[in-house]
């Protein structure tokens, strides 16, 4: 359950949210210092850069984004800016692997993804910024050889899925 | 038994290729010989009479051929897949729809949608789905002088390893395809299993000059597995084997112009 307090002198409330990484339903890797993660569910597929696999490893649902800034500084060596770990938390509850997504403070709240980063640069943090980039794995369908919408075609055998050969041009179907 | 097992079925042939085990029948023992052209690569005849897959191709007797009702006819298991008066594009569905199935059920090594060739010990991966020029793109590499794997699917062992899955190249005309044979561009098959050097993650855009970024191998695993076919139904192999690729080749990303040129690039790159 989200608690709220008043942390610091200019009013702003932090948020006390303490995210949880998902465990059910994932398949998950680590190849080099990026953590790959296969959602069963969703079929998603993510990929996660050291900060932001940092970042869901510290989500054991103790810690506010304060407290994981506190561990991410602890294991990368330099101060870590809770604005860094919001990127990484946006884009976790985004892609499915929190448990709840959590909801940015108020005085985060409004800023979008690139003035987010403008106060991170502006912190003079030098950690790498979370990046977590994500595709749909295929049905197998998908994956093999298929003539798309428009294309040209002899039978409907050769169109991709939901498409069929009229007039030698695979066009959708209903 | 339904209806379609009922025909006169003159002829049958069980068959495994990377594991997957497939049955082939038809109404004319002479469609055999004709068919052995489109058995997907690696196949080899199965003693069993349990398959996973059975697919019938009938066709028309020969005093119906000129007729208007002189369909050839194809089957996957008891669903029509292909009607047409002209046999040799029923014969291509099969072919397709046999590798589709080899691909999606194979117990021994990963299929990737992508191209395949061989350069001095070792493989250059190009990913990518119909249309993106992977046909041209490793013709140009093979009359550069690379061996011929695959234009159709990488087979990536446990190892990481990519296995020839050879047949002819084909090019899209129009319509159709036009089936180019490897010796007529001078080329050679591979013929043993190489491991990956490079993945290249592309796509033709008019005017553009191959320059592209190094990704990281997360990245890398990601751009495969999205070409992967077995990729939902065995996500953990899937991840494992393109971890291996991934991990030890360079990957490779950007857009290029033509395929030629590109080829040229591609391979000067490998030997960096």
């Amino acid at each position: 359950m989200a608690s709220y307090q008043k942390e610091n002198g200019d009013g702003a409330r932090a948020s006390g949210a303490r995210p949880r990484a998902r465990a059910e339903g994932l398949v998950a890797r680590e190849v080099a210092d990026e953590t790959l993660v296969y959602d069963l569910e969703s079929h998603r597929a993510v990929c996660l850069n050291k900060t932001a696999a940092l970042v869901w490893r510290s989500c054991d649902g103790r810690k506010t984004a304060k407290g994981i800034a506190r561990t991410l500084g602890e294991e990368l060596g330099e101060a870590v800016p809770e604005e860094v770990v919001w990127l990484a938390l946006d884009q976790l509850g985004r892609d499915g692997l929190l448990e709840t997504r959590v909801a940015r403070p108020e005085a985060l709240a409004g800023l979008s993804r690139r003035e987010l980063i403008r106060r991170v640069s502006l912190a003079a943090a030098i950690v790498a910024l979370p990046l977590v980039t994500s595709i749909v794995a295929p049905t197998p369908a998908q994956a093999a050889s298929c003539v798309p919408t428009g294309g040209a075609c002899t039978l409907s055998a050769e169109c991709c899925p939901n498409n069929v050969c009229v007039g030698n041009v695979c066009v959708g179907g209903p | 038994m339904k209806k379609l097992d009922r025909l006169g079925w003159a002829a049958g042939l069980t068959f495994e290729s990377f594991g997957a085990r497939v049955g082939l029948r038809v109404n004319d023992a002479r469609l055999l010989d004709a068919l052995a052209d489109y058995l997907p690569p690696g196949w080899k005849r199965s003693t069993s009479s349990v398959v996973e897959r059975l697919y019938s191709v009938y066709a028309p007797p020969p005093s119906r051929r000129r007729g208007l009702s002189g369909f050839h006819i194809l089957y996957g298991d008891h669903v029509r897949l292909a009607r047409s008066k002209e046999a040799e594009q029923v014969f291509e569905v099969l072919e397709s729809e046999l590798q589709r199935h080899v691909a999606e059920t194979a117990r021994r090594g990963l299929f990737v949608h992508a191209g395949a060739v061989g350069w001095r010990g070792r493989a250059v991966l190009l990913p990518g789905r119909s249309f993106s020029g992977k046909s041209t793109l490793v013709t140009e590499l093979l009359r550069a002088g690379a061996t011929y794997y695959s234009d159709e699917y990488a087979v990536i062992d446990g190892r990481g390893r990519v296995h020839p899955f050879s047949r002819p190249i084909g090019m899209r005309e129009g319509a159709g395809k036009r089936r180019v044979t490897i010796e007529s561009l001078n080329g050679a098959a591979g013929d043993g299993p190489l491991p990956v050097g490079m993945v290249v993650v592309s796509e033709y855009k008019e005017g553009a000059r191959w320059r592209p970024r190094e990704i990281s191998s997360g990245r890398g695993v990601l751009e495969l597995l999205a070409h992967t076919v077995s990729a939902r139904r065995d996500p953990a192999n899937a991840l494992s084997t393109l971890e291996r690729v991934a991990t030890r080749a360079r990957v490779l990303k950007g857009a290029r112009g033509e395929a030629r040129e590109t080829a040229v690039s591609i391979l000067e790159a490998l030997e960096l």
